[in-house]
């Protein structure tokens, strides 16, 4: 026995020296790692941290890993990111960018952290130019912005927690630096610095729970006096910002007995928020927080929120915290006179004079307005951000999470599906006040036409054809943000009346590019029989798209750039004719139009290689601009011609240059700034 | 290897104990049962396996990573279940046990509900299962859990 306890002795210190040497082979193994900065020893930059109910995502990804996983894949996730080499989309080892406002900035790793050398955004001239000595710093560039279409770079000031903005931004798609200012649509000028904009306005809606803890509400002082102990419970738009604070429903879940009564019984657990459970008024307002333009109600609650953060949780009433920009409903309350006191240009550059939002990322804005919002009177019938998206891809959707991060759409609303989950039905089934209702006489000739299974006899368009997608027609790509349009989320039907008014590009236009309003009118008159209004001459006689490009503001020229390398429309109408106009663009004045007219030209027949910098030098760019006409005119002369006196042609094929001039001379030439 | 006073031990267990017959028995019943197991158990394992070649969303999917989970314990619980059942017959059959503290029958008990009811609670509660938490068939793990420590506490007791 005394022999056996001596095999067990030494087999026991056997394993015991094998377990000591697993331990020190990991605390080696977590020494020899890059030692990772805690939040809590962060003093440079905003922190993030479990707060007053708030968990992070971390808390909810055991119970919920499908879920986590999604919102884990989506864009939400990276709009912040604390900067590392794994979370920068564009190279910073020992790289040099010419793309900037005066010297080169120089960016490098040194082990996990990244550092740039440029000119002092704060030192920048106003006069268009670098101050004649400019301050060169050197700064850690600590957080990122977005990394869907652009990735913005913020640098640790030095002063509290305030940040800076490197002077270029990463586009994506392009995979190049550009200067910041030609990311956005403003009237060319000189560089501006964002200094404190972090802190004060995006942690608002890129974090969860963001505070921005300035001394003063931002913009109220300089930010070079201000110190700022901005906070937030996690960067990204996390978990916490859709569903409320989870502390009480991760600690009250702990219980397994409770989740398997909540799992056996279906009921709602109410601890959390789930948006998609909520009437679809409140459950849209989750998104409109941040989806939308709003002001303050007064400036005790912007000091307030500049304190402790905004008061909205998910859930609540949007509209009792804070004031939702609706020209048309409260363009008289003192706080949208305060705002318009502060910024007179606001309303007129963010919104379509009807009121429809003509910035992207304000997708709430154009909800609350739209007849399937405002007018419904079921919930089950309403409108609501959900009708066509989803924050967590469908369990059945055969998509990679890649694919359907990039609209976060429902796997159901990808087609008309979305629009006939309510107007599949007639009148018969809709309530009494439902049948009254004038949105709803389309909905008897949509119904009618589905029950026929006869679509074109309310779209008057081939069945498969691109005319027959509900949202080509009903929400058509009139909104502008990051040098891109998207659609409209104002539902609408397409009017020559409200292109008149307003000057926004129709959706028979934007696809017909080729054909003139009066063409529109008198369509739109023979199908749905709403009178054609009155037309100025060159609405009689000139491609609506054309009056539009040539005549309109910065906003206007851009959706047409992009509406003519938009695929259905070149169908729709033909290439051959486009590319002087889209050359035209080429030497706008604004960076944006430029952008979006280069990317349309290289969809065009014989382009497809065509080099062309959009903030190159005004002598390059006009350079290239003749490059590409003459590209036009080469490739024009073996190809079929199209000569319509409605795309400025004359019969022998020229150019009809006088009106083209002449149009020019009419543009609207005010300054456009967008709130992207 | 046995001391020479060990095989007194042995002699007493064959006397006292179960009888030669029985632990003949017993150790077959438990060679038997562990050699099926891990039979039956690695064949799960080469399907688990095949379901990861053929990249089957029902099991690879994140929103299905309970059910991966779930199964995986099922083989892994399985397979070690088996080859435990194989040393315990190894074990009986060497009648290196202390017959005073033995009560073998007990034990076979005890281990085949571990081999029962462990991967068997896994394996079902990957079939239905709610987000993160298993379905109600991995209620039968702890029980399967508590049938596998008191075998193992009768046997550790009896060596």
């Amino acid at each position: 026995m005394r022999r056996l306890a001596g095999v067990r002795n030494r087999e026991i210190r056997g394993v015991a020296a094998a377990l000591a040497l697993v331990a020190a082979a990991a605390l080696a193994a977590a020494v020899a790692r890059e030692r990772v900065e805690r939040e809590g020893t962060v003093t440079d930059r905003p922190a993030q941290g479990a707060r007053d109910g708030y968990e992070s995502s971390s808390a909810c990804r055991a119970c919920h890993p499908s879920e986590y996983a999604s919102w884990h894949a989506s864009f939400h996730r990276t709009m912040t990111q604390i900067a590392s080499p794994e979370t920068v989309a564009a190279s910073f080892d020992n790289v040099s960018v010419s793309d900037v406002v005066g010297e080169f900035m120089r960016l490098e790793i040194r082990g996990q952290q990244l550092w740039a050398e440029f000119d002092d955004p704060d030192r920048v001239g106003a006069g268009g130019g670098v101050e004649p000595r400019v301050a060169r710093i050197r700064r850690r560039v600590v957080m990122t912005t977005g990394s869907h279409n652009q990735q913005i770079y913020w640098y640790a000031t030095g002063n509290s927690r305030v940040l800076g903005q490197l002077p270029a931004i990463w586009l994506t798609a392009d995979r190049r630096w550009i200067p910041r200012r030609a990311a956005v649509m403003r009237p060319p000028g000189p560089p501006h610095a964002e200094t404190g904009a972090w802190n004060g306005i995006c942690v608002a809606c890129h974090t969860t729970d963001g505070r921005p803890r300035l001394d003063a509400p931002f913009g109220s002082r300089p930010i070079a006096d201000q110190i700022a102990d901005t906070t937030s419970a996690e960067f990204g738009i996390a978990c916490e910002a859709c569903h409320g604070p989870g502390g009480d429903h991760a600690r009250a879940n702990a219980r397994p007995l409770r989740r398997y009564w909540l799992h056996l019984t279906g009921r709602a657990d109410p601890t959390i928020v789930r948006p998609d459970r909520l009437d679809p008024r409140r459950s849209s307002q989750v998104c409109g927080q941040c989806h939308s333009f709003w002001e303050f109600a007064d400036a005790a609650s912007e000091r307030r929120a500049n304190s402790f953060g905004l008061p909205y949780r998910p859930g609540d009433d949007l509209t009792a915290t804070r004031l939702v920009v609706q020209p048309t409903v409260n363009l008289e309350s003192a706080a949208m006179k305060a705002l318009l006191a502060d910024d007179p240009a606001f309303v007129r550059d963010t919104f379509w004079s009807d009121g429809m939002v003509r910035a992207t990322g304000r997708e709430y804005n154009g909800l609350i307005d739209s007849p399937c919002f405002r007018k419904a009177t079921d919930p089950k019938r309403t409108l609501s951000c959900f009708s066509c998206h989803t924050m967590h891809e469908d369990a059945g959707d055969a998509r990679p999470l890649e694919e359907w991060r990039d609209d976060q759409l429902a796997a159901a609303a990808r087609d008309n599906s979305a629009c006939l989950q309510c107007h599949d039905r007639g009148p018969e089934r809709a309530a009494p006040q439902e049948r009254a209702a004038p949105q709803h006489v389309a909905d008897v000739d949509v119904a009618r036409a589905f029950q026929a299974r006869d679509l074109s006899a309310h779209t008057h368009h081939r069945a498969d054809s691109s005319g027959s997608v509900c949202y080509n027609c009903h929400m058509p790509y009139t909104t502008y943000g990051l040098l891109k349009t998207i659609r409209s989320h104002q539902i609408s039907s397409p009017s020559v009346k409200e292109t008149l008014e307003t000057g926004r590009m129709n959706a028979c236009n934007l696809c017909h590019v080729d054909q003139t309003l009066a063409w529109t009118a008198e369509a739109i008159n023979k199908w749905y029989g709403r009178p054609a209004p009155p037309l100025a001459p060159d609405d009689e006689s000139v491609a609506a798209s054309l009056v539009t490009l040539l005549k309109g503001d910065a906003g206007q020229r851009a959706i047409v750039a992009q509406s003519l390398g938009w695929a259905p429309a070149q169908r729709a109408s033909g290439t051959s004719w486009m590319a002087p106009y889209l050359a035209l663009l080429l030497d706008d004045p604004y960076d944006a139009v430029r952008y979006i007219a280069l990317r349309s030209l290289i969809t065009l027949p014989g382009f497809e290689t065509f080099q062309f910098d959009f903030i190159a030098p005004p002598q390059t760019r006009a350079a290239l601009r003749v490059r590409a006409l003459q590209t036009w005119r080469d490739a024009r002369a073996s190809s079929s011609r199209r000569v319509d006196a409605a795309l400025l042609f004359n019969p022998d094929g020229t150019f009809n240059a006088p009106a083209v001039d002449r149009l020019m001379r009419e543009r609207n030439t005010r300054r456009v700034v967008y709130r992207e | 290897m046995l001391g020479a006073g060990d095989w007194g031990l042995v002699a007493s267990y064959r006397g006292a104990g179960i009888g030669t017959e029985l632990q003949t028995n017993y150790a077959q019943r438990h060679l038997r049962f562990g050699w099926w197991s891990l039979l039956l158990f690695a064949t799960l394992g080469l399907t688990l396996e095949t379901l990861h070649g053929l990249k089957v969303r029902a099991y690879l999917d994140v929103s299905n990573e309970t059910r991966r989970l779930m199964w995986t314990l099922a083989h892994a619980h399985g397979t070690l279940l088996g080859l435990v059942h194989v040393a315990f017959g190894l074990t009986v059959k060497s009648a290196a046990l202390d017959p005073r503290a033995l009560n073998v029958r007990a034990i076979s008990s005890a281990l085949i509900a571990a081999s029962v009811l462990l991967p068997g609670g896994f394996f079902l509660g990957g079939i239905a299962f709610y987000g993160g938490d298993p379905g109600l068939g991995v209620l039968l793990v702890p029980f399967g859990a508590m049938s596998l420590i008191a075998a193992v506490f009768m046997i550790a007791r009896a060596t």
